[in-house]
This record gives C-alpha cells, structure tokens and sequence, in this order.
C-alpha cells in the first residue's frame, strides 16, 4: 500500500509540473496583464513601471522559475488583478463550490441509484420508458440553458426560490456555509438541482445497465434459488456488485463539479471557484489561474486515491500492493 | 389545481422570507467592485461603489464638492478652499490635514505596488494645508487636468492610531512619517472605511457589499435607509434577479432586455448619455499598417482621403437606430459633443457613391484589404457594430476580414500595435481634450503624451494645440485649445468616431433613475416616483 501511495504521489508531482508550464505559457502567449490592468490614459513610463512592479517584464523562463521557488515555499504568489495573496483568494471561495457540489452529488445518487435499479428490474413496465426517455432528455439539454429556465420558472414565474447570488451564511469553524441556514438552502437549490440534473440521468443509466448485468449472473440465480428475500438480494447482493462503477464516476464526476461549474456558477452568480477562474482568464490573471489549475490537479490525484481505496472495500478481490 | 399551486407558490414565497425591505434600495453591478480602499484600483464599478462612502474635493459633475471653489495662484500652484462644517463618519471634523493624509495614502505603494487608480495622477509635487480649510497643490509642470484629476482624490480622515497627531508634510512617495497605513482587511472590515459620504461601510465581500444612511450627512440625506450592491457579470441572470425581485435595479441590462419589457407593467428602463465614444483606431503609418495591405503594395491608411472615405460609408443613424434602438447616439467628434468643453462640430455625413469616388481618387478603385478587429466581450452589442462596419466597407469595395477575439488577448494585440484597424471605446471622466491628447499627440515620453496613440498620428498642428491646451489654466481659453485639436484630428480623421453609448438601468417601475454620464451607478441617482 505504501508503495503504492509513493509512486502515485510521484506521477503526480511530474503531472503538476507539466501542467504548470502549459498554462504558464499558454497565458504568457495569450494575454498580457499590463494591457488588461493598464488604463488608457497611464503614461509610457507608467505602463513601464507597472510592468516591473508585476514582475512580468522578465524573461517568461525567469519568471517560471522564480514561481516555481516560491511555490517551493508555499507561496503561489500575488494575484495581479486582486493584488492578495492567491491561495487564501481561491480557499477562501472553495465551501462554496464545495456545497454546491456535494448536494448536486447528493441528490444524484439518491435520485439515479434507486430510479436506475427499478429501472433495471422492471425493464417492460411504462414508467421505464418515461424514465429512459427523462434521462436522454436530461443528458441533451446544455447546462446553461436549462440554468435560465430554472430560473424563468422557480424564480420569475412561481417567486419561490432566489434567482442568484449565495444568501445568508452560517459561519462554522471559521468556514462560511450555507447548508445549516434557510436562506442559503434556499440559494443553493437551484445551482444544485442544475448541476444534478445530468448527475440524475447518469447515475440512473449506470445503475440500470449494472443491474441488468448482475442479475443475470450465476450467482444472483443461486442466491433466489436460496430463496432469499427480494430486499436483501437487492440490498446485498445486487447493489455491492453495481457500485464499483458508480463510485468512479461520482469520484470523478465530483472532481469535474468542483473545478468546473463554471457555466453554473456564473448564471446562478454563485461566489464560487469557478466563476474567479473565468474572471481570472478574462482578466489576465495568471498567477490565479496557474494556482487554481495546480490545485485543481492535485484535487484529482486525491479524489482518484480515494477512489482505488474505496474499490478495495467494496471489492475483497481487489489488493492494492 | 393551477390556482391552488399558484396560491402554495405565493405562501411559500412569503414564509420563506421573500418579502422586500421597502426602503432598502438592492441594485446589481456588472462586475465586482474590487476593494473599499479608495486608491488601488480604477473601473467603473469600484468607483461607483466607494463613491457612496467616500467624497472627494470635486464631484462627478467637475462641480466642486468637498470644496467651495479654487483659485489658481500660478499654472503651477492651486489653492482649494474646503467646504466647513462636514464631519467624517466617525464624528471627526473634515479638515486641510485630512486631504494632505489622503494624497499622501494616494502615493504611497502598498506591498510596492502602484495604485493602479491614481499612478497616473500627472506631476504633483507638494500638498499643503494652509489653515484647516484650505489646501495648497503644487505641480511640476502647468497641470490645469488637475481639477478633474481632484474626483480620484478620495478623502479619509487622517485619524486612527498609525497617524502621528500635528501636521503632516507631503511627501512624493507618500510615506509623509505615517508609521503604517491601514491594510485590505482594516478597509473591508470598516475600521478604515471612514469618509464623508452619504452612506456608511456595513460589510463588503467581494460579489455583496452593504451600507447604511449616514444620518449626519453634511449635504441632504438619501432617502434609501440602506443600499445593498451584488455584482452579477452574467447579464442573462442579472435581468433574471430583476424580475424575480432579488433587486430592484440593475445596470447594463442588453438590447435584448429591453425589447423583454416592453409591456411589463411592474419594470421600466433608463438611459442616459454617456461619456464614452465608440470609433474605429486606424494605422496611418506611411510605412503600412499590419493586416492592411493593397494590390500597389502602398499603405492605404495612410491616405487621409481614403479614411475620409471608410468614415462616409458608415450609416450611423443605421447603427444607433437599429442595432441599440435608439439607446446610442451618432457620433461626430472624438468626444461625445454634449461633454463640457467639446467643440460644435458638423454631423458626419453617410454618402456610398461619394466614399466610393474618394476611394477612387485616393487610388484605390478597387479598394484594398484589411484586417479589422474588435473585442468580442467589451463593449454592448460591440460585435454586431463590427459586423455592420465591416459590411459598409464591403460596399465601397474593401475586402474586410473581421476578427474578432476576447478582450484579454486584443489588449495584447493592441499594445503590441499588432493591429492595423481595430473598433474601440474611450471614455472621458476627464474632459474630451484628455482623451485626444493620449490617443493622438505624437508620441514623447517626457512630456507623457500620445502614450495610447496606436494610429502613429502626428500633426504639428494638433499637437500645437493640445501643448497649450495642457498648459492653460483659464477654462475658456482652454476649451478653445481643444476645439483646435479636435477639429485638426477631425479633419486627417486618424480614428473614425462611430457612435457614443448610453448607460443603461434596468428597474422596477415604481423608482425613477436620473442616471448619470460617467458610467457609474449609485443610490443617490435613484428614487421612489
């Protein structure tokens, strides 16, 4: 097991390497911050001036290697356009992102799971139909679109639930929530039943094809045979066998909520990551996008472990050495 | 049933708290205000933000504000006298030692870092408190812009425990034996937050900022009991809070919004003219300009006549009438003609067959062709004017190839000068000649002018006129300046002016905005009809 978190721990410190210099890079080819922050009416010198303060009139490879020093130390640097330090800038917006995420996770599994196993073991009846046909329709529908027409209905038509922006807060150990405050809840259901809408659909395909596969298998035809009840089969045998697919695609899928809900979050103008990443592109900002990307990555690697760790206790077979 | 749901919608809406605060006035920015602190950073939004707790000397209006009037002791040396009687937030009378503290904390470089705001400030070199109600500015050079520069000059009171009691002596660099100046935190928690102004800091994140009436306010006291500002960049949900009454004002709402109201009944539209002109930059360089090239191998933008020409050929009612539907005005000078101090000027005419003669003298009957670029995220409706500019030279028979990009990567292009002709906007806070001395005096770096002339223009007689001009003190004389400048880039049209924009607010029926022409939106401009 060490081993195993060694060598990951090595993949993934080369993965980060090299995604830093891509978007360093890429940003240093597309945009140039003194441009964007510079007025108009700043004079030659100032332009000149504001150059150096920044540090972007040095050589881009100077300039990458003395983040790379700095990140060494802890320190992913300034953001050009907040002139804060960038790390306590994207902490500081992650619960957000995070709330939002893992009610979007939430409502998915606990909606697709059982709507997919029903799905699975009554493949004739009509509502599987319908609600075959729900999840395509759900699959198709972009992101942003049906963002404005949640809020056309729930907001404008009906006046029930907030159209954007976060609400009332709670703080909690420091870390502002919105999950333990009517207010919040009620902005955050939208955001969150946005985001859950694919997840839904999903997860009620994978558990329907998982249960479909299982149940033909020898030994489900055993354990009835055995003649144990229906809701123990189900419960035992069939869902421990069609959750190692589910558990990588939520895994992965979180990681995708959490780095980029940026369409949601930018309709629903929910202070999250996501919307300082895109304001961060828009804006030049490279130091912000470079850390968040960093942090984005590192994300991943974690979720990724956490997932093979989870394969291990759901599947004995499985031995990570 | 659909009564009965309507009615459960209607009584949740209330027993979840929905219900507006009347006189609590919820407006919605276009983009986030960036800091409480007055001086780091510029844009419209964080201006019109801290305008509600911080005055200045001189008002948006250029009309005196924190002041009663200055007098000018010679080109180089004004006198302001204060307005008395006004208090600070924190009960603190507002005196002559309070404006030196503020150009001080306007200097000085925070974590060595310039105040993007106030950088460009001109060639200040003194502030001196003559009494406690008036103040004496000194400046290198003849610098009469200073009196509009005076609006970026936000006051805060020289009080608290890092400012040394007695008098405080100016200093360039700003460290005036100030031991330490508040930081981000002491502004965003309010303890620095302390000016003079209508309203007082609450809280402020960064996408929601909240502040209360000053009820000691030296002026008249607004009649909204608090103002709440969210910043939504999104348009689409920007308009969408309005109508589900997350705010009762909005700004920047699109063409499209406002054919969305026709016919509401619960919310209306305002507009107002701004300060702010859209026009075509053009790369007169004999020498050719990049992306423009001819069959000859001359540099076509370089022939005024065929500038003249591209101007011709735009119908510019076309433009405000049909792509803003009137909330745009055709543009015929490089200020908007309704700022102080522009110039009469005539109407600039739209004739095809005339553009496509003048082309033809000019040498080019067949035209040429050329590469024009224009940001795709900037400016309202800013796409589909290039697409319609890009069209009326087609028809005069240029070969137009239009690209458009995000404004990130044209900032880039543009301050490489990688651009040959690309669609623009230039607002003037600061009076129209401010405007045409940076975009089109010939470039020189003691003098700090034309440092954003990307059309390489140079006329002796433009630059004669803005010369004087940046040196005249009396305000008639100067106006005349300008009108020589204007009328000298006018006639070598080295930037084609296309239209001039007009803010606009969306908001519920039951308010009246008397908006302003400088871009920003306050409470102060809102009121119940």
């Amino acid at each position: 097991m060490l081993s195993f978190v060694l060598r990951r721990l090595g993949q993934s410190s080369v993965l980060v390497l090299i995604m830093s210099i891509l978007v360093f890079v890429g940003m240093y080819v597309v945009s140039d911050p003194v441009a964007v922050l510079a007025s108009d009416d700043f004079t030659e010198e100032d332009r000149i001036a504001l150059a150096s303060e920044l540090g972007v009139d040095r050589p881009l490879i100077v300039q990458y290697f003395s983040f790379l020093s700095n990140v060494v130390r802890g320190d992913f640097g300034t953001s050009f356009v907040y002139n804060e330090p960038v790390l306590p800038l994207i902490v500081e917006r992650l619960p957000a992102t995070l709330e939002v995420a893992f009610l979007a996770i939430a409502i998915g599994l606990c909606i697709g799971v059982p709507l997919g196993i029903y799905s699975g073991l009554n493949r004739k009846k009509k509502t599987t139909k319908t609600i075959s046909l729900l999840t395509t329709v759900g699959y198709s529908i972009p992101n942003f679109w049906q963002a404005l027409l949640l809020i056309l209905v729930f907001a404008v038509w009906l006046k029930v639930l907030p159209a954007s922006g976060r609400g009332d807060t709670t703080t909690l150990f420091g870390i502002e929530l919105s999950f333990f405050n009517l207010d919040g809840l009620r902005h955050m259901l939208l955001p969150a039943i946005n985001l859950a809408i694919y997840k839904i659909c999903m997860q009620t395909r994978l558990a329907r094809s998982g249960t479909q596969e299982v149940m033909f298998q020898d030994y489900m035809t055993f354990a009835r045979a055995k003649g144990i009840p229906r809701p123990r089969l189900i419960r035992r045998h069939l869902m421990r066998n069609i959750l190692i697919p589910i558990v990588t695609i939520t895994g992965l899928e979180l990681g995708g909520l959490i780095a980029f809900s940026t369409v949601t979050e930018t309709v629903f103008n929910w202070p999250g990551i996501g919307k300082l990443l895109l304001d961060s592109i828009h804006n030049a900002d490279r130091p912000v996008v470079v850390a968040y990307l960093i942090l984005i990555v590192m994300m991943f690697v974690v979720i990724n472990f956490v997932v093979d760790v989870l394969y291990a206790l759901l599947d004995p077979r499985i031995r990570y050495t | 049933m659909k009564k009965t749901f309507t009615t459960l919608a209607a009584v949740a809406a209330v027993a979840l708290g929905g219900a507006a605060q009347a006189d609590v006035l919820r407006m919605a920015y276009s983009s986030a205000p960036r800091s409480v602190d007055p001086y780091p950073f510029g844009g419209a939004t964080t201006a019109g933000y801290k305008e509600h707790i911080y005055e200045a000397l001189v008002g948006h209006d250029d009309q005196p504000l924190l002041s009663t009037g200055w007098t000018w002791n010679s080109p180089t040396s004004l006198t302001v006298q204060l307005r008395e009687g006004v208090k600070f937030h924190n009960g603190e009378p507002f005196t002559a030692r309070d404006v030196v503290y503020s150009a001080c904390r306007m200097m000085f470089k925070i974590d060595d870092k310039r105040n993007l705001l106030t950088s460009s400030m001109g060639p200040l070199t003194d502030v001196v408190a003559e009494g406690d109600h008036a103040v004496r500015f000194e400046t290198k050079n003849p610098y009469p812009l200073w009196i509009q520069k005076m609006k970026f000059l936000s006051i805060l009171s020289a009080s608290g425990g890092s400012v040394p009691d007695g008098p405080i002596t100016y200093d360039a660099t700003g460290d005036c034996g100030i031991t330490a100046y508040p930081t981000r935190d002491d502004f965003e928690n309010g303890d620095a937050a302390v000016g003079t102004g209508p309203f007082k800091h609450v809280s402020f994140a960064k996408e929601f900022a909240v502040m209360e009436r000053n009820d000691d306010y030296w002026g008249e006291a607004s009649k909204w009991e608090g103002v709440e500002i969210s910043s939504v960049s999104n348009s689409g949900a920007r308009f969408a809070g309005l109508l589900a009454g997350d705010y009762d004002l909005i700004e920047n709402p699109t063409s499209e919004d406002i054919t969305a109201l026709d016919g509401n009944d619960d919310f209306d539209f305002s507009s107002k003219p701004a300060w702010r002109t859209m026009f075509v930059v053009l790369d007169v360089n004999a020498e050719g300009a990049p992306g423009v090239s001819a069959a000859d191998g001359s540099a076509p933008l370089a022939n005024a006549k065929v500038r003249h020409a591209m101007s011709l050929a735009i119908n510019r009612d076309a433009i405000t009438d049909r792509l803003f539907g009137g909330n745009a005005a055709p543009a015929n000078q490089y200020s908007p003609s309704y700022r102080a101090g522009a110039p009469e000027m005539p109407a600039l005419e739209y004739d095809a067959d005339k553009a496509k003669a003048l082309l033809a003298e000019a040498g080019y009957p067949d035209g040429f062709t050329l590469q024009f670029n224009a940001p795709s995220d900037r400016y309202p409706n800013g796409t589909r004017v290039a697409q319609a500019l890009a069209q009326y030279w087609s028809r005069i028979g240029i070969t137009v190839e239009l690209n458009t990009q995000p404004w990130s990567v044209f900032a880039k292009a543009r301050k490489a000068r990688e651009m040959g002709a690309f669609f623009y906007g230039w607002g003037h806070p600061q009076g129209p000649a401010q405007m045409i001395s940076f975009a089109f005096a010939t470039r020189d770096k003691d003098l700090g002018l034309g440092s954003s002339n990307y059309s390489n223009y140079s006329s002796e007689a433009f630059d004669a006129a803005i010369k004087a001009w940046a040196v005249e003190t009396d305000a008639a004389k100067a106006d005349e300046h300008v009108g020589n400048a204007m009328r000298a880039a006018m006639a070598d049209m080295p930037g084609i002016p296309v239209y001039y924009t007009h803010s606009l607010w969306a908001h519920r029926a039951d308010l009246t905005v008397d908006g302003r022409q400088d871009e920003r939106t306050s409470a102060f401009m809102v009121s119940y009809k």
